[in-house]
């Protein structure tokens, strides 16, 4: 923004919040960075003595397949994201305010919720004898399916409860979007769905990006779905972490774990972020 | 003949109390035609029941004869500038203009071709890769003409194009457009709500008023014998004076305003009794001072200068004839006219041609 020059009193400002930060966040995460390189031992936390063993761990089959699994369940809750959220955005964006207040309160009410709730209320559902398998029953379906504990059930929990990480800055993005482009598009020839792809799609980017890269990490680090809805089967990440610490009180491999998931997460966030800014910046003419 | 515009009966309900039309007006292939009135009087919805943006409640647009009414925006034929210009940010000057012509699956050579005839047309032939935010608003502008144009569509609208720039700019760009629409033979309908735009750049206007057409007509026409009062107000200053007749006599009429303004005019066939509205336009007055008025003409009366609004090339006074009616006066300023000063009696006189009976 042009002019647009902090106040003198800055620090004043943002000092709070970063000495805050630098407290709990960053200073906790130096010592996270340590531990990652110290011995293991069985009766204390760490034995401050400096090894590899806890990242060359990582390259076992089980720890590799534990990314890969928490990094592909992770895109899929991205992509289901956005296949619901984004027409949902597009369509709140463009309606009266009335109807988008309503919308935006439908949306952000299961973030009212706790996770551990929401979850539960999955497992009724979900469960063996939950909603779903009285429901097939009722139908004439004998056998339950097993609907838990399965990569499905983790994503359908994931998605529900990124949702509104995916539209709003989706709708945001649309709503700056002035509805004269749109009818310009049409006035010139474009189809609807001309229209869409040429330009709603390419304008409204940066805000499907930055709602992927939310839900993205939201998903990289969930804990509570997995865990609840996942079981031993779909484990990802965040529990392997949980267990490393607290049932095989391996605090450098759990260390290790978490800065290989903070590092991948944040080159990935990086990377997005710079290339979106390239393409939303038009080259200067000279 | 393709360009040739019929509207028939346009209606658009939006609600019982609501309602647009109906409208019916005819725009000759080639014709400058502006919808003029103020906002909210349905002058934008027509334009966009032709754009295919509103779907009119009853009556239909022909377009060259064909009805236009039921196809889609982009099946139209029809050219569209916005207000706010409408250009896309993410594609440069020349992808802006290239749009319509990639959906139409033009190739390349062509595109390159027909894009570098209309930045030549615009007079923008150096700017092809900036982007939108890097021009001004008068660039702006002609680019959204030109994307327009490029598609040489049989009919071109304008939704107050020329609203969002500063006056110099706008004056500049009202002859380019109309040079341009001139050299181009192009059906044009130009919705405004600035009278002077309207008078300066159409063949035809139609003055619209809640909806209805009030009435259409030449310039000259719109603003010599405008129709009803609203047009007379609308268009132009004006001084708006309620009368009723005294009596006939030979070939003349005699009128009394409510303030005891006495008017002749030449005959006019029965108004006998009635009260009517006289327009009298502000710039027709003449003006002298005391004691050398015996040369102006007919219906000569004293007034007294209330103040003087220096704008220029004109001066405007409001004046109290016979100590009683108030009355609008424009003049040309001259050296002559410094001695007009608030509290100095004059001498006005008006012509009877130039007093306009309306019969609404």
């Amino acid at each position: 923004m042009e002019g647009g020059r902090p106040s003198p009193y800055w620090p004043l400002f943002v000092g709070p919040y970063g000495a805050y930060l630098l407290l709990f966040l960053v200073l906790p995460f130096v010592n996270v960075a340590l531990l990652s390189v110290y011995l293991h031992s069985p009766t204390k936390i760490a034995v401050a003595e400096f090894t590899g063993t806890n990242y060359a761990k990582l390259w076992e089959v089980y720890y590799a397949t534990l990314f890969l699994r928490t990094l592909r369940l992770s895109l899929l809750v991205t992509i289901g994201c956005a296949v619901l959220g984004y027409p949902l955005a597009y369509v709140l964006a463009r309606s009266t305010s009335r109807v988008m207040t309503l919308g935006l309160l439908l949306l952000v009410m299961p973030l009212l919720v706790s996770t551990v709730i929401r979850v539960f209320g999955w497992l009724v559902i979900l469960g063996s004898e939950g909603l779903v398998n009285q429901g097939l029953r009722l139908l004439g379906v004998r056998e339950s399916v097993r609907l838990l504990y399965t990569e499905g059930a983790v994503i359908l929990g994931l998605v529900q409860q990124t949702l509104p990480f995916m539209v709003l800055p989706v709708m945001a993005a649309v709503e700056r979007i002035p509805l004269s482009l749109e009818e310009a598009a049409r006035n010139l020839g474009a189809s609807w769905a001309q229209m869409f792809v040429r330009t709603i799609l390419p304008l409204s980017l940066p805000g499907l990006v930055s709602g992927s890269l939310l839900v993205f990490s939201v998903s990289m680090s969930a804990f509570i779905t997995p865990a609840l809805m996942g079981g031993r089967r779909v484990r990802m990440v965040g529990q392997q972490i949980y267990e490393e610490v607290l049932t095989a009180y391996d605090w450098p491999g759990a260390a290790s774990l978490t800065i290989v998931l903070s590092v991948s997460m944040l080159a990935l966030v990086a990377l997005a972020l710079w290339a979106t800014g390239r393409r939303a910046r038009p080259k200067r003419a000279r | 003949m393709p360009g040739q515009l019929e509207v028939r009966g346009l209606t658009k309900r939006f609600s019982p109390q609501v309602t647009v039309g109906p409208l019916s007006f005819e725009v000759m292939e080639g014709e400058f035609f502006s919808l003029l009135g103020p906002s909210g009087c349905g002058k934008t919805t027509t334009l966009r029941c032709i754009a295919g943006f509103e779907e009119p409640s009853e009556g239909s647009v022909l377009l060259g004869g064909h009805r236009l009414d039921g196809r889609p925006p982009h099946r139209r034929d029809v050219g569209l500038v916005f207000q706010t210009y409408a250009l896309f940010p993410h594609l440069t000057v020349f992808d802006n203009i290239a749009f319509g012509l990639r959906l139409r699956k033009a190739g390349k050579p062509e595109i390159e071709r027909r894009v570098g005839q209309m930045l030549e047309l615009v007079d923008l032939p150096n700017l092809a890769e900036r982007y939108p935010s890097q021009l001004s608003g008068g660039q702006q502008q002609r680019v959204a003409i030109a994307r327009s144009l490029v598609l040489e569509p049989s009919l071109l609208l304008f939704d107050e194009p020329l609203s969002n720039l500063d006056l110099k700019l706008r004056i500049q760009m009202r002859y380019e457009l109309r040079d341009l629409q001139r050299r181009l033979g192009k059906t044009a309908v130009y919705v405004t709500h600035d009278q002077t735009e309207a008078l300066a750049l159409s063949d035809r206007i139609a003055v619209l008023s809640q909806g209805r057409i009030e009435q259409i007509g030449t310039p000259n026409e719109i603003y010599e014998s405008p129709a009803s009062a609203f047009v007379a107000d609308f268009i132009g200053s004006s001084n708006l004076l309620r009368a009723s007749v005294r009596g006939q006599n030979g070939g003349d009429t005699t009128l009394e305003t409510e303030h005891g303004l006495v008017l002749t005019l030449p005959r006019v066939a029965d108004v006998s009794g009635a009260t009517v509205t006289l327009l009298l336009r502000p710039e027709r007055f003449q003006v002298a001072a005391i004691g050398e008025g015996d040369q102006i003409g007919a219906n000569r009366f004293r007034a007294r200068v209330r103040d003087v609004t220096y704008m220029g090339e004109d001066l405007h006074l409001r004046v109290l004839a016979l100590e009683k009616q108030p009355l609008l006066v424009s003049i040309k300023n001259s050296k002559g006219t410094r001695a007009i000063v608030p509290g100095v009696a004059i001498e006005l006189a008006i012509d009877p041609e130039d007093i306009h009976i309306l019969r609404r």
